[in-house]
């Protein structure tokens, strides 16, 4: 069979797995996974796994020993993920009204529940992790508890030929508030995080996601996202690393009020390909999401945004926005947009597009003319297309680092690009 | 040696003739005025000196201090002290108008073998020609041209003028979308420039301009030709009969 290295893989999963009661959530999670998904998909048709199928690689079992502290952290207080087991021995000890657990076994079989009730149901992430993550961490805020602290969740290790299973959990009751940056540093063939994020009512998160793994890695994200009434998510990530990157979200606006922005940029070169995929469903009244997308493509690299968003018939005076925009800067790059509405509800005001193109030539003409260079100016309107961006999403003070991040990406590209 | 010379310039657009032979010579410490209706070439004439990609000539020369620009680039050509006001400038979101200015002149003055200028001197001189033109720090802060009014826009293309301060400046249309302030701003800021060294060529639809930037020669451009030159009593020629008078007697 063709496909039998992808059968070795299940195979030593299910091995794993059997060791534990049919009723377990590892049990479950193994039992559900059918099959990767493959171009019949209609949402994977645009991101192929073909290449993955090719490697071999099997689940990393934690090197608990190894502290390879190799990011220069930011963060104010960090939560550390070595081969995707939680690392107390690295982490920060946490502010008082911030709690951080190792679900149990019934918490975990509910944490499984809750993802099974969203469409990650079937997301080889979902079923995988679930089968073979070390633990379940869940990140608490306590009701009414203002963060200040920034804290900062670093994801790192694996190596070559294993596959990593960070599974991770972030609740904020009532009331209370959150900024979080996740970086995504791994050195593995396969990374699959999932993630469930719930906000309370009227609680706020700030979260940036800076997907940034070794050029040979495969990285999976799904994460799903709970949004109660007032609550407010503003959410901004930046793929660069990886040389298949998908990062899917799908957010559940639940309460009256929520608000939600969902905002990304991928920044891609050489055979790179980095997909972001959201779904918003809007399924009460008087909720907002915003969406800001953009890309910027040289060498043979592949782009992919995918932004469904849902307005369920009864979520009246929704406001849904979604914008997509990528650069190719290489007659062989290619960027793939599809945005789709599916809107059931008449009182709403939702509007999306998307474009595909080059730098505009009256900009570089107008640089040019000033005695700017052309490979200058290039540069300058490509840092201007996603600096502008990068102001609208990112908090003030993580807006230098961000912007540094997307610069050294974009660096590499340009070079390559204008020689 | 002329400052600028134009050389019987022939250029095509998507295979219609444009100019069809235009010659100028443009000495130091002079302003020259081209008129004309429109579709008489005057724009593509600004883009073939500015050397936009597509507006290369197809017979003829051009030479700024002697220099042949034929096989310079846009960049090359502003460097060596060619400078084109816009009669749209271009909106440049995301790129702030102090950083623009900075990247201008930086690659003007490395050109010229100066020194790059320290951020403090750098942001004195845009001070002091920036208040000439009624350019305040806000307005540097902004992206380039985004949200600018029509008076704003031209008023920071002069700006840019004065801190480039190039050999010849060709001013195409400065005077479209200003009301009468905007353009005794506009024109005070460009007669603060003039001087034995350097050379201006304006391009206008009006002789209201002209009562601003008083012109030493005017021309008279259709078809692609330069079908009469003479000194400022032209362009009123012009305001009181038309273009039309002046064509069939050409």
């Amino acid at each position: 069979m063709q496909h039998s290295i992808k059968d070795d893989y299940i195979n030593s999963i299910r091995n794993y797995t059997n060791q534990f009661e049919d009723n377990n959530f590892r049990s479950i999670a193994c039992k559900d996974f059918k099959s990767w998904p493959g171009p019949r998909d209609e949402t994977w048709r645009l991101s192929r796994l073909g290449s993955l199928s090719r490697k071999k690689i099997k689940p990393i079992y934690p090197n608990l020993k190894k502290t390879n502290n190799t990011s220069n952290l930011i963060g104010s207080k960090i939560i550390h993920f070595v081969d995707g087991a939680y690392r107390d021995d690295l982490s920060s000890k946490l502010p008082s009204g911030v709690n951080l657990s190792i679900l149990s076994d019934s918490e975990s079989l509910k944490y499984l529940q809750k993802i099974k009730k969203s469409n990650l149901s079937n997301h080889p992430s979902t079923n995988i992790s679930l089968s073979c993550t070390p633990s379940i961490i869940k990140l608490t805020v306590i009701k009414n508890i203002k963060v200040k602290d920034f804290f900062e969740i670093i994801y790192e290790g694996g190596e070559d030929s294993h596959s990593v299973h960070p599974v991770l959990y972030i609740e904020l009751e009532e009331n209370s508030s959150l900024s979080v940056i996740e970086r995504f540093n791994h050195l593995s063939s396969l990374v699959m995080p999932l993630q469930l994020t719930e906000l309370g009512n009227k609680a706020s998160l700030n979260s940036i996601k800076i997907f940034n793994d070794n050029k040979k890695t495969h990285n999976l994200s799904a994460h799903c996202i709970n949004l109660s009434e007032k609550s407010n998510l503003n959410s901004f990530s930046l793929i660069k690393g990886g040389v298949f990157t998908r990062s899917e979200t799908h957010a559940y606006l639940n309460g009256c009020g929520a608000k939600l922005n969902l905002n990304g940029i991928y920044i891609s070169g050489n055979k790179q390909h980095h997909d972001l995929t959201t779904a918003i469903y809007h399924d009460v009244p008087d909720c907002t999401s915003k969406q800001i997308v953009r890309g910027v493509l040289g060498g043979k690299s592949t782009g992919v945004f995918q932004g469904k968003v849902r307005v369920a018939q009864h979520a009246q005076r929704t406001d849904g926005q979604q914008m997509s925009k990528s650069i190719l800067l290489s007659e062989n790059a290619s960027a793939n947009a599809k945005p789709e509405l599916e809107i059931y509800a008449d009182d709403v005001i939702c509007a999306h597009g998307a474009t595909v193109g080059e730098l505009d030539d009256d900009q570089l003409f107008y640089l040019n003319s000033r005695g700017v260079p052309m490979d200058k100016a290039r540069e300058i309107l490509i840092k201007a297309f996603l600096e502008d961006m990068i102001n609208q999403s990112v908090d003030n003070s993580l807006h230098d680092f961000v912007f540094k991040e997307a610069e050294l990406a974009l660096s590499l590209i340009i070079t390559k690009e204008t020689l | 040696m002329s400052l600028l010379e134009i050389r019987n310039a022939h250029l095509k657009l998507d295979g219609k003739n444009i100019l069809n032979g235009v010659s100028l010579s443009v000495n130091k410490g002079e302003v020259h005025a081209i008129m004309g209706p429109n579709g008489s070439g005057k724009s593509t004439l600004s883009y073939m000196l500015a050397g936009r990609d597509g507006y290369g000539l197809e017979e003829g020369e051009i030479l700024l201090d002697g220099n042949s620009l034929s096989e310079m680039e846009a960049d090359e050509r502003a460097r060596s002290g060619l400078f084109l006001a816009f009669q749209y400038p271009v909106e440049l979101p995301g790129v702030a108008g102090m950083s623009f200015l900075r990247e201008a002149v930086n690659s003007r003055r490395k050109f010229l073998g100066e020194q790059e200028l320290n951020h403090l001197a750098f942001v004195k001189e845009v001070r002091k020609e920036a208040s000439k033109m009624f350019v305040k720090d806000e307005m540097l802060k902004r992206a380039v041209n985004v949200g600018f009014s029509g008076g704003e826009k031209k008023r920071f293309e002069i700006l840019q003028m004065a801190m480039l301060k190039p050999r010849v400046s060709i001013l195409d249309e400065t005077d479209s979308g200003l009301d009468v302030d905007a353009l005794k701003i506009v024109s005070d800021g460009v007669n603060d420039q003039r001087n034995n060294d350097n050379a201006i060529v304006v391009i206008t639809h009006y002789q209201r301009l002209l009562d601003y930037i008083v012109p030493d020669f005017v021309h008279i451009l259709s078809d692609g030709v330069i079908i009469k030159s003479g000194g400022p009593e032209l362009a009123l020629e012009v305001e009181k009969n038309g273009y039309t008078g002046l064509i069939n007697a050409a």
